[in-house]
């Protein structure tokens, strides 16, 4: 793999590119999501506009998360089909926060589905990993395992508890970006948390691209990678972790977004890291605008929960993936 | 030992064969002739019905309860069987019911006693006419017809006297709501045709939000273009807590284009009687009623 040198402003072309694609998509899904021409009154107008901006700040500080851990999952790991839903820290966050909902105050659950992320993470690692190789398909393998697992114990949370706490699990699970009442503390700390992840990234990418070659190659060109995997591996599971706390598991943006934009982009991941943070953003607003418009599409019937459409767009791209990419990829193994 | 298991096996065949048999032959209905020559042992499998059977004096026949039926107070030293989710047969075979009442959609349930030879009446109270019926259904049932009869009549007149205190004031619209579930952007609302709507009917208000039955879960923004003049968050169980009705509340200021908001006419109900439709819908009339109407109250001795 051959990279070009990245000049300062080809750099900067790419992040405003992207940044202007977000803010043309969040625009757009603000007035079509507030449906500014339907209010009456000032008042309403207001409250519907707020309704909306919390959807789009909601769905881009997600978003950006997300397709963050899985470019700097794929990327250290090493795998394509690597993500935090596949790999199973979206189950251990989810598990981390649906254990907590249930004893403590929805505050403190980030930590818990930290925690429950940068546990699953080590378990996966630790498994995966035989003299200091980390072997691909023992990786997603522990990752399946680990899912399975959780589901169990979230099943078995669910058998536990009341039959209206069940329903509101369930629901949580299917990954909800709108809410009754708005958490807009918890929306700001995913948004720190992710643009912190943004910038720690876009220092570590010349590394990234440096292991892409091949670990023993970068640590022969200086790149410490077992200190990249560390702090990769906990930036990844801290916005993981929050981003699960506040919507709930969304599978498949983590795995989709990188995927789409090594296709456009290149793997060069100085510029994927720019791209993934703000085209995740793009992709799960324009995903949270289709089921705000679904709303009155299939009436009597509630619109499907984000999670669920993401899943259903996410499902035959694996497929995709799994038949194209990664047989080369594991060819090349 | 092995042979002990296919003796174990061949009784356990056989009582299924039993059973199969017993099922073959089912109970002759008999609709009217409740108060025959076998006593009553009733099974009560919803809330609304075990308060009706105690209030038309038939307590000491119920022999069993669901986990959900905690009023009146004398029913919760009833055994209880679990819900109609999760029922523990083994214990409902062990109190030998001899008719059972729950509410519809649960065939399997309803299927499943009858093969147990307990009579089981499905009974449907979503609406106030429903709900009469079903005490109709009950006296029938029991043979106890009069009771039933007087149940009606009473809770006809507690309706009336809400009327007559309610007559002429203006009539404001209001939003019967539930807590916002977690992690949900939509909350569910009492529709058209509901008994909650009859009894804002009867409380001298108008249902907010007529455009859909039963219970539809709404978006914030339906509830803005509703626009209620007050609404009412029936907080039960765990929502009743106060650092959750505290956040109920501050979940609704911030929508300060609704009337209710910017008027402070948001109030978090935690009776657990307001959606029960049984002998105490009067009762929840008059709390809606004196919620909507605060005029009442100081009028009231």
């Amino acid at each position: 793999m051959t990279l070009q040198p990245l000049s300062a402003r080809r750099y900067a072309v790419t992040v405003l590119a992207w940044l202007a694609l977000w803010l043309v998509v969040a625009a757009a899904a603000l007035v079509l999501g507030a449906r500014v021409w339907v209010w009456e009154s000032g008042p309403q107008l207001n409250d519907a506009l707020r309704d909306a901006l919390y959807g789009v700040a909601t769905a881009s500080v997600v978003g950006g998360a997300l397709a963050l851990a899985g470019l700097a999952f794929q990327a250290l790991l090493r795998n394509p089909l690597a993500s935090p839903y596949i790999l199973g820290v979206s189950g251990g966050a989810s598990l981390g926060v649906i254990l907590s909902s249930l004893f403590v105050s929805v505050l403190v659950q980030p930590i818990f589905g930290f925690l429950g992320a940068l546990v699953t993470v080590g378990t996966v690692y630790a498994i995966a990993q035989r003299r200091g190789r980390l072997e691909p398909y023992t990786l997603l393998l522990s990752g399946v395992i680990l899912n399975a697992f959780y589901a169990a114990v979230i099943m078995l949370t669910m058998g536990l508890v009341r039959p209206e706490t069940r329903g509101d699990i369930a629901y949580w699970m299917m990954g909800n970006i709108g809410r009754f009442d708005l958490q807009w503390g918890l929306v700001g700390v995913v948004a720190v948390l992710a643009v912190g992840a943004a910038v720690v990234f876009a220092f570590l990418a010349k590394g990234f691209n440096l292991i892409a070659v091949g670990e023993e190659t970068a640590g022969t060109l200086g790149v410490r990678v077992e200190r990249v995997r560390h702090v990769t591996f906990v930036v990844a599971s801290l916005v993981t972790g929050a981003a699960v706390a506040l919507t709930g598991p969304i599978g498949f943006v983590g795995l989709i977004v990188p995927h789409l934009l090594r296709m456009v982009v290149g793997p060069d991941h100085r510029r994927l890291v720019p791209a993934s943070f703000f085209f995740g953003a793009t992709f799960l607003v324009l995903a949270n605008l289709a089921t705000g418009l679904l709303e009155g599409a299939v009436a009597p019937f509630p619109p499907p929960p984000v999670g669920v459409l993401t899943a259903m767009c996410g499902g035959p791209f694996f497929v995709y993936l799994l038949r194209t990419r990664w047989r080369r990829t594991a060819e090349v193994q | 030992m092995k042979a002990d298991r296919h003796i174990g096996m061949l009784a356990a065949g056989l009582a299924l064969l039993g059973l199969a048999l017993g099922c073959s032959e089912p109970e002759p209905a008999s609709p009217a002739g409740g108060g025959g020559e076998r006593p009553l042992r009733i099974l009560s499998l919803t809330p609304n019905v075990t308060e009706i059977l105690f209030a038309m004096g038939l307590g000491d026949q119920v022999v069993g309860r669901s986990t959900w039926c905690n009023e009146p107070s004398e029913a919760r030293a009833l055994p209880v069987v679990g819900d109609t989710l999760h029922m523990n047969l083994n214990q409902v075979i062990a109190l030998k019911p001899t008719l059972a009442f729950l509410i519809t959609g649960r065939e399997e349930v309803a299927r499943g006693l009858e093969a147990r030879g307990v009579r089981t009446v499905t009974l449907r109270s979503d609406t106030l006419p429903q709900m009469f019926d079903s005490i109709r259904v009950i006296g029938r049932e029991t043979g106890r017809e009069d009771a039933a009869r007087a149940l009606v009549a009473r809770i006809e007149s507690d309706l009336a006297a809400v009327r007559r205190r309610v007559a002429g004031l203006a009539r404001p619209r209001v939003l019967f709501a539930f807590p916002m579930t977690v992690g949900s952007a939509r909350i569910m609302v009492a529709g058209r045709g509901t008994f909650v709507d009859a009894l804002l009917e009867v409380a001298g208000a108008e249902n907010a939000y007529p455009d859909r039955a039963n219970w539809p879960t709404v978006s914030p923004q339906k509830v803005i273009a509703a626009a209620p003049d007050v609404i009412l968050v029936h907080a039960v169980g765990d929502e009743g807590a106060p650092d959750r009705v505290e956040a109920i509340r501050r979940a609704w200021t911030g929508w300060t284009s609704i009337p209710a908001v910017a008027g402070g006419r948001v109030h978090i109900l935690t009776e657990p009687y307001l959606t029960i439709p049984g002998p105490r819908v009067g009762l929840a009339a008059e709390r809606l009623a004196e919620t909507i109407h605060p005029e009442l109250q100081e009028r009231s001795p």
